[in-house]
């Protein structure tokens, strides 16, 4: 028969089992992603997770003219948690898509993901036609990282991180580039209207009001 | 039975009636399940009118959808909501084609997001066109034809 202490402890195990299967559905709610692929506090109220293709020319503009002001907006301030994720379009003209998001995914991996993110949006154009990826690449990393982006752009793992990212936007009904899934307090709004930035600012800033 | 050409001609104009103001309304109805300003973003890159108007149409617009459908649906000023669903919809045609003329890649807007203009979507809203301007005429020969 257990003594006192014993059953204060079987209490014990039991109040914390119950709140570790509480815990559960909130832990396999939360994104999956390398954390050099986010801005942000991950705590904020909004969640962003921007569904990008990097030979989408709609999407350099949005990272080069829209999605300064969205982080400086929102993801500085601490309004919103930011997370890049690959949406290679599965499209013949988009034929380098895939090789792109590995190689920034590989980046990634070494604390580079920014750096080849804004290199090969930079870039798209040259290689975009030529294929020449590594070129856009390169210079943004040292011989070093450079080996190391290489030997990880291959790597089984990243190439299902890249997966990873597409089914979860295939899940969520991702249809087009650059789609900006916007989740506040546990409610998703898809966005790839980008025409004016004004509408989409007072939609986030009505949801911030609620 | 008497399957008169007249006859025909009514159950096909109610018929229409029915499937157009229930698709109006539809449209309506997705348009206002969505947040307005996605509706107003989409309405900016057809990039004719200026945004205070892209605000005020994404507002007003899918309310005025739902009572035209409605209004069509149920017949009442049938002339009057026959040649305002023929009007709206020459218009939101004419749009569509100029904008794949022009080779935008944009949404059509018609039933929410998530639908881009195409040959498809073309056909689509050309055949609803063909068809409220068929019970438009209806609606303006049965007046001759009681009158």
């Amino acid at each position: 028969m257990p003594n006192c202490k014993s059953k204060r402890t079987i209490d014990f195990m039991k109040l914390l089992a119950l709140a570790v299967a509480a815990l559960i559905p909130c832990i396999a709610a939360s994104p999956d992603v390398d954390k050099n692929k986010t801005m942000g506090n991950p705590n904020a109220p909004l969640m962003f997770e921007l569904y990008s293709d990097f030979m989408c020319p709609h999407c350099k503009v949005m990272h080069e003219t829209i999605l300064p002001s969205i982080v400086q907006d929102y993801v500085k301030s601490g309004k919103a948690y930011l997370i890049f994720r690959e949406f290679p379009l599965q499209i013949p003209q988009h034929v380098y898509s895939r090789a792109a998001a590995a190689l920034a995914v590989a980046a990634g991996r070494i604390g580079k993901y920014q750096a080849v993110n804004d290199a090969l949006f930079k870039t798209q154009t040259s290689w975009g036609a030529t294929g020449k990826l590594w070129e856009a690449v390169a210079p943004v990393l040292t011989p070093d990282e450079q080996k190391k982006v290489q030997a990880l752009a291959n790597d089984p793992s990243v190439l299902a991180e890249v997966q990873v990212d597409v089914d979860r936007g295939m899940k969520a009904q991702v249809n087009e580039t650059p789609t900006l899934m916007i989740t506040y307090k546990m409610k998703q709004q898809p966005w790839a209207k980008w025409a004016d930035y004004s509408f989409f600012k007072s939609y986030v800033d009505g949801l911030l009001k609620n | 039975m008497d399957f008169s050409k007249t006859k025909v001609l009514k159950i096909a104009v109610v018929v229409l009636r029915v499937i157009l103001g229930g698709l109006f309304a539809y449209a309506g109805y997705l348009k206002l399940a969505q947040p307005w300003q996605l509706f107003a973003a989409n309405i900016a890159e057809y990039q004719v009118v200026p945004m205070w108007a892209a605000s005020f149409i994404a507002r007003t617009l899918p309310w005025f959808e739902i009572l035209l459908g409605v209004m069509v649906i149920v017949g009442r000023w049938t002339r009057t909501s026959t040649v305002m669903l023929s009007g709206i919809l020459l218009v939101f045609f004419s749009l569509m084609v100029r904008a794949k003329l022009q080779g935008k890649e944009i949404d059509c807007g018609c039933f929410g997001s998530g639908d881009p203009i195409s040959w498809k979507t073309l056909l689509r809203d050309g055949s609803m066109l063909a068809g409220a301007l068929f019970i438009t005429v209806m609606a303006f020969r049965n007046r001759r034809t009681t009158a």
